[in-house]
């Protein structure tokens, strides 16, 4: 046993500073980072957030694309759709005709030249009769009634003839010029529904700016603070909260003229309760965890710890929370407009796009179709990045 | 530790007394309070260390967190360097913040996750302006250098580190203003064993090289006689006993002390399977209605008709050697 002792010359001192101090070997990675390595891992919502960049970006650029504006209109180009059947007349004479049994002038690819004016006309026989490069085309809708009366959709409703022999279909095309079609005034819908999505992403951005700045403050200031001040703010925020917004909105018609700014000044006002409610519940959760408190002893003021300590830390709900408002406002507007409290005409919301498109729903339903569309994408593509935000900025759900 | 040649004392801390108001009723009628802290007294000198102890909820915590001013004391004293601290306003109060302060118990919750640990090193550098650009820097690196830790770790944020290395980032916040005297909010419970030894042994290190002056609170009484040099004992929001710690282990005098010292784990099986333990009954009684008297007779063997119907006051029964007992008047009679 004697040869098993250690004797000190056996051992050699370790030089401290060649020994690493502990290393952490893992890449930093800051909070918003390792939100944005989890949210891209959500296919639903990286669908929602590309479709987000695409409609901005159409709202932006979209008008670029356009030779019409707005509030360009041809009547005697209205009601034609994004896709049409065209007839073939001779080699380069194609018409396109529409559901008034009217001809428009159209070339073989789909873009649109002019309505054609009838050489003769004739109401009680219904039928009418255009001359084209000395041809004579006519069209009889005389079998429309009886189509109706059979209750057959499929039934004949009228015949074209070109010199006396009936003429078929040509062929099928996509308006060119027109790419969303024409409403009933002869307005681009296309252009229309860029300027719609204007119109959204704008009251998007309100509702934001609106919710983050006054809704965050607010709720913050009440929570941190506190006692009675607390109490008479979420007073107040209950007041607000139980006045109807359709109301509240018709009250402001009477003061403001109706139109976006009304509709701004309307969300702006009574949006930010939910954001208020829901930043005070969470300052009051953060404001006695430790972290507050030891900024309190190094002195830190109030509105620091608020802006610093408590509102950083509250961030991942407000990001979701705000998600969800967003198609909730945008959906607001569309309905306030839709109802006719929204954007005056010629300015086009979606709302109005699809109120201006229920009269002739069953013969152009396209009218309605495209700011549905719109509509629905756009308050989807929210959603589903609010959903995947809430699981992204979940700290629980860190791996 | 035990070089205190200095007596002056830095803190005196009389009467303090801190309620809770709790279940305010309707219409704000029928008011009870918690009577957290309720008239306690002591003092601590410079550069010693005070270990305060007690069993959850005794108000160990409370009373660390008035004397910093992050409670309203409801009534009493906090004199600091000569100044009453009690009642100054947030605005007179900034100075005293550089000169106390705090380490907190629970690592994880006592850091800002969304700072970086060089952010929150440097908070108070921003807040009281020490320090800007470059000095800034170097002062957070110098201090993480101080508590262990590598410069590299300054960008980094507080959730890529363990327990002890955040209990450290917190010592290392403490430590940014240069204070004279740091209450230490159980600064070691929430760390296991081995990693309890290092920071008690790093604050001690500190204590000497800065001439630090600590308030340590704690519930392990091994831990806070390794680091005290006195010991306040406390019970439902009383001081029962003070003293000098080797004091305090070889001859406690109050009751529960003594039930609170026997319940230490020895590391020798005989000496524990001999050890006489005391057990106290039944459960803390409610702070917000403490019994009349003396708050411990409800679990005292030794208690009296005398202990339910008059308070026992803390007072010295050997030199050093705080008690507030009314067995203590019979042992050490009242000389006067």
């Amino acid at each position: 046993m004697a040869d098993n002792k250690i004797s000190t010359d056996m051992w050699e001192k370790v030089d401290m500073s060649t020994l690493d101090k502990e290393v952490i070997a893992r890449k930093s990675l800051t909070y918003w980072q390792d939100a944005w390595r989890r949210l891209k891992k959500n296919h639903l919502s990286m669908i929602g957030l590309f479709f987000i960049v695409l409609m901005t970006l159409l709202a932006i650029l979209g008008p670029f694309f356009s030779r019409y504006s707005y509030s360009d209109q041809n009547l005697e180009l209205g009601n034609i759709g994004p896709t049409m059947e065209i007839y073939q007349i001779d080699d380069n004479d194609f018409v396109y005709m529409n559901k008034e049994y009217k001809l428009v002038e159209v070339t073989e690819d789909g873009h649109i030249s002019k309505r054609l004016v009838p050489t003769d006309e004739d109401m009680m026989q219904k039928y009418r009769s255009y001359e084209i490069d000395g041809k004579e085309v006519v069209i009889d809708y005389s079998f429309a009634v009886a189509a109706k009366k059979s209750g057959d959709p499929d039934a004949k409703k009228f015949e074209i003839r070109v010199n006396g022999d009936v003429i078929d279909i040509h062929d099928k095309v996509f308006n060119k010029t027109y790419w969303f079609g024409s409403d009933s005034l002869g307005r681009d819908l296309y252009i229309r529904v860029v300027y719609g999505a204007r119109i959204s992403l704008l009251i998007a951005l309100v509702a934001t700016i609106v919710n983050f700045f006054i809704g965050v403050l607010y709720g913050g200031v009440a929570g941190y603070t506190g006692g009675k001040t607390d109490n008479v703010m979420m007073r107040i925020v209950d007041v607000i909260a139980t006045v109807p917004l359709l109301l509240y909105v018709i009250m402001l018609m009477v003061i403001f003229e109706p139109g976006l700014k009304t509709i701004m000044i309307a969300l702006g006002t009574v949006y930010w309760v939910n954001m208020a409610r829901l930043v005070r519940g969470q300052i009051l959760s953060i404001k006695e965890q430790e972290f507050v408190l030891a900024a309190k002893t190094l002195g830190a003021s109030s509105w620091r710890i608020l802006v610093r300590h408590l509102i950083p830390n509250a961030m991942g709900p407000i990001i979701v929370s705000l998600a969800m408002l967003i198609p909730s406002a945008i959906f607001t507007e569309a309905f306030l407009s839709f109802i006719g409290l929204g954007v005056n005409a010629p300015m086009a919301s979606w709302g109005t796009l699809a109120n201006d498109a229920v009269a002739g729903l069953r013969t152009y339903p396209y009218q309605l179709f495209f700011p549905a569309l719109f509509i629905s994408i756009t308050v989807l593509a929210f959603n589903f990045l609010g959903d995947g935000l809430r699981d992204a900025l979940d700290p629980r759900l860190r791996k | 530790m035990s070089s205190k040649s200095n007596n002056e004392v830095l803190l005196e801390v009389k009467n303090l007394k801190k309620y809770f108001e709790i279940n305010k009723g309707f219409f704000g009628r029928s008011k009870e309070y918690v009577q957290a802290v309720d008239d306690i007294s002591f003092f601590i000198r410079k550069g010693e260390t005070l270990g305060l102890v007690g069993e959850s909820g005794c108000g160990k915590s409370t009373t660390g967190r008035t004397i910093i001013r992050l409670y309203e004391p409801t009534a009493g004293e906090i004199i600091y360097d000569g100044v009453d601290i009690s009642e100054l306003s947030e605005n007179d109060l900034k100075p005293y913040r550089k000169k106390i302060q705090m380490i907190f118990q629970d690592p994880y919750a006592s850091l800002n996750s969304r700072m970086t640990v060089g952010d929150i090193i440097g908070e108070s550098l921003d807040i009281h302006g020490i320090a800007t650009g470059a000095a800034r820097q170097e002062r957070v690196f110098d201090l993480l250098n101080r508590v262990g830790l590598s410069k590299d770790h300054a960008s980094r944020y507080p959730h890529e580190f363990s327990g002890g290395q955040r209990q450290r980032i917190g010592i290392a916040r403490a430590l940014a203003v240069d204070p004279e005297f740091i209450i230490c909010d159980e600064p070691i419970s929430a760390l296991d064993v081995s990693i309890q030894a290092q920071v008690v042994n790093m604050l001690d290190d500190l204590q000497k090289e800065y001439g630090l002056t600590y308030l340590f609170i704690a519930h392990d009484l091994s831990m806070v006689k390794h680091i005290s040099d006195r010991i306040g004992v406390m019970y439902l929001g009383k001081l029962v006993e003070v003293t000098d710690r080797n004091e305090l282990y070889d001859s406690p005098e109050h009751p529960y002390t003594q039930a609170l010292l026997s319940a230490i784990p020895i590391p020798d099986p005989e000496v524990t399977r001999n050890a006489q333990r005391i057990i106290l009954e039944g459960d803390v009684p409610s702070p917000i209605n403490p019994p009349s008297g003396c708050r411990f007779r409800t679990r005292c063997s030794y208690a009296m008709e005398r202990c339910a119907e008059e308070e026992p006051v803390l007072r010295e029964v050997n030199e050093g050697h705080f008690v507030a007992c009314h067995l203590m008047d019979e042992k050490f009679p009242i000389t006067e």
